[in-house]
């Protein structure tokens, strides 16, 4: 129902930062005499992250599979909270734009989800997920025949040399940027100097760096090996531009499209229609469908709102559904309690990891560190987030949503006493000599923020620290507490991996030499083994055993650093009218599938 | 007439660039950094540098506020696309031209405005003119006490009871939302009509209250008077007569209202969530995105500032002795 | 004047009233300690039982019961009576001072506007229109960080003192011109009386002018406007807390009440209950208060 000051969006922060600390803010709770969550929550997408694996031609060639029971035509209204800011691939990175990526653009790779819920990466431009040689440096692929853009002419390589290299243009700085970097063989924005203005003044990259032989082969060079390019290359910011129609900046408002869906008409902040993209063919696609003849998007409708229409499932609602808008807290105990509408809801995990940052710079004793990881109340930082339909308590760094992720890791017995363990708390503290110890809070402020502070002051107090409270606007939250010299000893951030594997995230948040203003780093903890063990890792070809290996430096992190304390994997329930099929929630974009949706007659 | 609307014309221009100066240099001012929300998740200051550029940011603000203000008078050309007047900038956020943001918002407003407007309007007058009629009887006593109650309730607290009892635990009525009256005109009715009586709860006892007292005032003025000593029976000099000379301060607080709720009813709207004005406000301003607040912000003092115009003129055509000076 | 306010029987209630909220805020640390309770504990988080799994109260009707009069907030589970009498000395601190504020200034620019004239008037007056030109919602939203990001070192914490006081300050800026007219205007005819006149020619100073001749004549003005005032400082203040710019916590804050009130309504209505009937009260007793002053000062106005 309300919509207060802090509830909107702070989209522009990004994806894995503030985005996914506010994305929740518009939940509060169930509870009165709604249903009780452990046993009532829906039906979850696969609670454990099998094994992505990286397909080969054969699983890459189209048609995809019909979804059961599907039937062609009619129109499906989608209700957005947010307009969409970006359509120019390379200035997408926040969710709600993926979603619509994944109907209008393609890239060289994409995921596919299978029959029993399990991923893999697939070619979707190119025949197969890449081939790689030169032990990870290089990788090579070619373009299926028949893609082309919505004007019928053919997408050939020189459109995915021109994609990559406009990336390196100044005017580009919303997108990721992990392939410039790769191929410029640096970290930080330097890698624009490989290519200052990108190809517009008719400078291109080097084939050392990126080959193009003939009209249907593109060739990456990099320094290093780089054995998550299928994966990154799966990212929406990577879908292809034509060189033949990139109008620049004004292409963020007016993009070709190549996948199965085009725009007919986009108005900022009120409302999008896509209708079919004739020029697609679904032989040359083994990901998307065609099945719906239009979609018609309207934004601003806040999470009650779009909660409140679905739930009614009158009239044209019956047709509708959002592809990002969660069911709001509030709304969640009618939603679930009401069993014809707990059927149309999906509900499943975002990529986003809470966690508390501990400053190493201050905090050099680990028991008092540890002392902190006992006494925190997971469960409370959780609560004003709406509780657990919004998440599951976190023992470990790496989610559920990635690979290698093991349930029952409790290092801290966070999942045993989710209110904290005040009490063992003051005895590592006494132990330690260091009862009293002054301890500067920084916490983001928003209704949320403030409740949860509350709390993590009372425990921390209990505890026998002396808590200094700092509130920051939440505008600038991010900035502040990524500031080296911040002054404050713990704060509360999320941070969400790119991609199903622990090398989006592990070393962002604790590579010691990534330490600088701005930089993700949040606890500023340099230790060489988490740091040689990070190069070690990353260069690991082999994903199961890199998958292991990652979650070994988890457990090295949390037991003998402790730099930071785990609070919950975000989740969210969405739901649909029931004249939609084919709703599954994709683990992939974190919502609805939208290539998978049809009407049901 | 003509000499008076344009000396109150340039009035209000002069006002209107004084707000814009204010409010731009004191944002602007700030130390708060737009640049560093757009900047994304790979964000390193070279990052922040390039968007700050590309988003103007790295001119002095003094320039920065002229090329602003001669942009609304000729438009202006940006990366992103060419701008006609009146340009008031692209937002931070979504980059889409801000005039055209607050055109697609204004209906919302409208609809608000004008039906909360109707409603209190219409059962503020009325109240208070039965009170006034039935002077001193019970009727008088029961409207009197409720308008002093209604109007001490807020929307913030009304609101909710309101959506609460109607709405979720009963659903009486539908979840209030904003449906364009060209679209679907019996959409629009029903889903503005919780938030047009909420809005209406706060301000019509101010209009119960002013009627009843001129009213009474009116009844014992010298013309009134004069009627009804003529032999006219009360009903005629009541509602020929009387109430044309209350009409004047009820037309001053109208307007008044009218030009604050059409720059946005901001608690009704967040309340209820419905996008309009209000809202876009709340958003822009905690989002950063300056030129969209600066938009918001210049909107609605226009509004206040024609409203002021409209209602002195109108003070002339309902009374002649008034002379416009 | 005293004692015909005294025959106002409503007046005498409503004045009762007032002064009793005023009462509580003042005393409410005693009250909070002859009660057993304070506004910073969290009792639903340390004691298992009273908050279920999505953080609502338990028992029926927000937990009210034979501890927790008023019941216990959602989520964070403190008792929601001390945080009403908390809430109500921060929002009458506040609203208090705004009052203050605006009065103190309305007199000195309507009285300066009215009694020089000439260029003071009109530059007094044009800031006034220009003041008034200011959508006042708006304008206090978009300015309270502006205020506080103004006076605050963005790596230090904003000590609550600095919060009241940007309050106070955007509030003061656009509150004190409906005085001020009303006060010139009344200085402009007092300004012609012949008594005025009189102590001008007996070679009385200006200052001592303004100060024995004209402020004891701009009271009954003053006071009643004030008594206006005030309540709606305080649901103005409520208004900002709603919209999530006020106080933060831990400071209790009445308005703050709503913002959370509005997020749980739908599954615990009584937890805004107290709050919600509380300000009603308390502001229909100020407005009558407001209007029994007018009478007590000036008997012909038509009621």
């Amino acid at each position: 129902m309300l919509s207060l000051i802090y509830t909107r969006r702070l989209r522009a922060a990004a994806v894995g930062l503030s985005v996914g600390a506010l994305v929740l803010t518009g939940c509060s709770s169930g509870g009165g005499g709604g249903p009780e969550a452990s046993e009532d929550s829906p039906s979850e997408s696969a609670p454990e992250q099998a094994q992505i694996a990286f397909a080969d031609a054969k699983a890459s060639t189209g048609p995809a599979p019909e979804v059961p029971g599907a039937t062609p035509g009619g129109t499906i209204r989608v209700l957005q909270r947010d307009s969409y800011s970006h359509l120019d691939p390379a200035q997408i990175y926040v969710s709600d734009e993926m979603s619509l990526a994944t109907l209008i653009h393609r890239g060289l790779t994409g995921y596919r989800m299978n029959e029993d819920g399990t991923y893999a990466v697939v070619g979707d431009l190119a025949t197969d997920s890449g081939q790689v040689s030169d032990g990870g440096r290089t990788w090579t692929y070619r373009l299926k025949d028949g893609i082309k853009w919505q004007d019928g002419t053919p997408i050939t390589a020189q459109d995915v040399r021109h994609t990559f290299e406009r990336q390196f243009a100044p005017f580009l700085t919303s997108g990721p940027t992990f392939v410039q970097q790769w191929l410029a063989g640096v970290n930080g924005a330097e890698f624009r100097n490989l290519l200052k203005d990108g190809p517009y003044q008719g400078k291109h990259l080097g084939n050392d760096v990126l080959e193009t032989p003939n009209d249907s082969t593109v060739v990456f060079h990099f320094k290093d090996p780089q054995p998550d390019l299928p994966f990154a290359l799966a990212m929406a910011g990577y879908s292809v531009v034509p060189k033949a129609k990139d109008t620049k900046q004004k292409y963020d408002r007016a993009p070709v499209a190549s996948g199965p869906y085009k725009i007919a008409d986009f108005k900022a902040n009120k409302s999008m229609t896509l209708v079919k993209n004739p020029e697609w063919d679904p032989k040359t696609d083994v990901i998307r469908h065609q099945y719906v003849d239009k979609f018609a998007i309207t934004f601003n409708h806040q999470y009650e709102d779009s909660s409140k229409r679905l739930l009614s499932d009158s009239g044209e609602n019956k047709t509708a559904i959002s592809f990002n808008n969660s069911v709001d807290a509030a709304s969640l105990p009618k939603v679930l309690g009401d069993a014809e509408a707990k059927k149309r809801t999906v509900s499943g995990f975002q990529p986003y990891v809470g966690q508390f940052a501990m400053n190493m710079d201050r905090l050099k004793d680990k028991r008092v560190r540890e002392a902190i990881a006992y006494a925190l109340p997971i469960k409370s930082v959780l609560q004003p987030y709406g509780g657990p339909p919004s998440g599951q308590l976190a023992g470990g760094l790496i989610s559920p949503t990635q690979a290698g992720y093991q349930k029952d890791y409790d290092p801290y017995d966070k999942l045993k006493k989710p209110e904290g363990d005040p009490a063992r708390a003051k005895k590592v503290l006494e132990e330690a000599g260091k009862v009293g110890t002054k301890l500067t809070f920084a916490y983001v402020n928003t209704p949320e923020g403030q409740q949860y502070s509350v709390s993590v002051a009372s425990a921390l107090e209990k505890a026998g620290f002396d808590v200094q409270r700092k509130d920051l606007p939440a505008d600038t939250y991010y900035d502040r507490i990524g500031t080296v010299d911040n002054g404050y000893d713990i704060y509360h951030h999320s941070w969400g991996a790119d991609w199903p594997s622990a090398s989006t995230v592990i070393p962002p948040l604790f590579d010691g030499r990534a330490i600088a203003d701005g930089a993700k780093n949040y606890s500023h903890v340099n230790d060489p083994k988490i740091n040689s063990e990070i190069d070690r890792i990353k260069k690991i070809t082999d994903q199961k055993k890199a998958a292991d290996a990652w979650f070994e430096l988890n457990k090295y992190i949390l037991e003998d650093v402790l730099p930071a304390v785990p609070t919950y994997y975000f989740k969210h329930v969405q739901l649909h009218g029931s004249k939609v099929g084919g709703v599954v929630f994709s683990d992939v974009v974190n919502g609805v599938d939208p290539t998978r949706l049809y009407v049901v007659r | 007439m003509l000499r008076f609307l344009v000396r109150r014309t340039l009035g209000a221009i002069v006002i209107l660039l004084l707000i814009s100066a204010f409010t731009f240099f004191l944002f602007y001012a700030v130390p708060r950094d737009p640049a560093l929300l757009a900047c994304g998740k790979n964000c390193d200051s070279e990052s922040v540098a390039l968007i700050r550029h590309n988003m103007g940011l790295d001119d002095p603000i003094p320039v920065q506020y002229w090329e602003y203000m001669s942009g609304i008078v000729t438009g202006r050309d940006f990366a992103a696309g060419s701008c006609p007047a009146p340009c008031l900038g692209y937002s931070f956020d979504d980059s889409a031209p801000v005039w055209d943001t607050l055109v697609d918002r204004f209906p919302t407003t409208l609809s608000l405005a004008l039906g909360g407007g109707a409603v209190f309007l219409t059962v503020g007058l009325g109240a208070g003119l039965i009170a006034a009629w039935k002077r001193g009887t019970w009727v008088d006593k029961t409207f009197s006490s409720l308008s002093l109650v209604l109007s001490s309730m807020q929307i913030y607290f009304v609101g909710p009871l309101v959506l609460a009892l109607l709405v979720y635990n009963n659903e009486i009525l539908g979840q209030p939302s904003y449906v364009p009256f060209t679209e679907n005109p019996v959409e629009w009715f029903s889903g503005l009509l919780i938030p047009w009586c909420v809005l209406s709860v706060i301000f019509t006892a101010n209009y119960t209250r002013m009627a009843r007292a001129t009213m009474i005032e009116q009844l014992q003025e010298e013309h009134v008077r004069m009627a009804r000593a003529k032999g006219m029976s009360g009903r005629t000099v009541f509602f020929r007569y009387a109430w044309r000379g209350s009409l004047i301060p009820i037309v001053t607080i109208f307007g008044v209202d009218m030009g604050s709720l059409f720059g946005g009813a901001i608690i009704t709207e967040a309340t209820f969530a419905l996008p309009g004005l209000g809202t876009l406000a709340v958003d822009s301003v905690q989002e950063l995105d300056l030129p969209m607040t600066m938009g918001v912000m210049l909107f609605a003092a226009t509004m206040i500032v024609i409203f002021n115009i409209i209602v002195d003129a109108t003070y002339a055509l309902i009374d002649p002795r008034v002379r416009l000076s | 004047m005293w004692r015909r306010f005294r025959r106002d029987r409503t007046g005498m209630v409503c004045a009762g009233v007032v002064l009793f909220f005023f009462a509580l805020g003042l005393l409410a640390p005693v009250i909070s300690r002859l009660y057993g309770k304070d506004p910073y504990t969290l009792y639903g988080q340390d004691r298992p039982g009273l908050l279920n799994e999505y953080g609502y109260p338990i028992k029926p009707n927000g937990g009210i019961d034979g501890e927790f009069w008023f019941g216990i907030e959602p989520i964070l589970g403190r008792d929601v009576l001390t945080q009403l009498l908390y809430g109500i000395r921060t929002s009458l601190l506040i609203a208090l001072a705004v009052t203050v504020a605006t009065v103190v200034t309305a007199i000195v620019l309507g009285v300066a506007a009215g009694y020089l004239g000439g260029r003071t008037d009109y530059l007094i007056g044009r800031t006034i229109d220009l003041l008034l030109a200011f959508p006042a919602q708006l304008f206090f939203i978009a300015f309270l960080p502006v205020v506080v990001a103004l006076f605050v070192d963005p790596q230090d914490e904003t000590p609550t003192y600095v919060r009241v006081l940007a309050l106070i300050a955007v509030q003061w800026f656009l509150g004190w011109m409906g005085l001020a007219r009303i006060l010139r205007a009344q200085v402009l005819s007092l300004r012609e009386r012949e008594f005025i006149e009189a102590a001008k020619l007996s070679g009385a100073s200006p200052w001592r002018i303004i100060h024995k001749e004209l402020l004891p004549n701009l009271v009954t003005p003053i006071l009643v406007q004030a008594t206006l005032m005030l309540p709606n400082f305080v649901t103005a203040e409520a208004g900002l807390s709603f919209l999530g710019v006020g106080m933060v916590e831990p400071t209790p804050d009445w308005g703050r009440m709503f913002a959370i009130g509005a997020k749980v309504y739908q599954n615990d209505l009584t937890y805004m209950f107290f709050p919600g009937v509380a300000m009603v009260v308390f502001i229909v007793a100020f407005n009558l208060l407001g209007d029994s002053i007018r009478d007590a000062f000036d008997p012909r106005t038509t009621r």
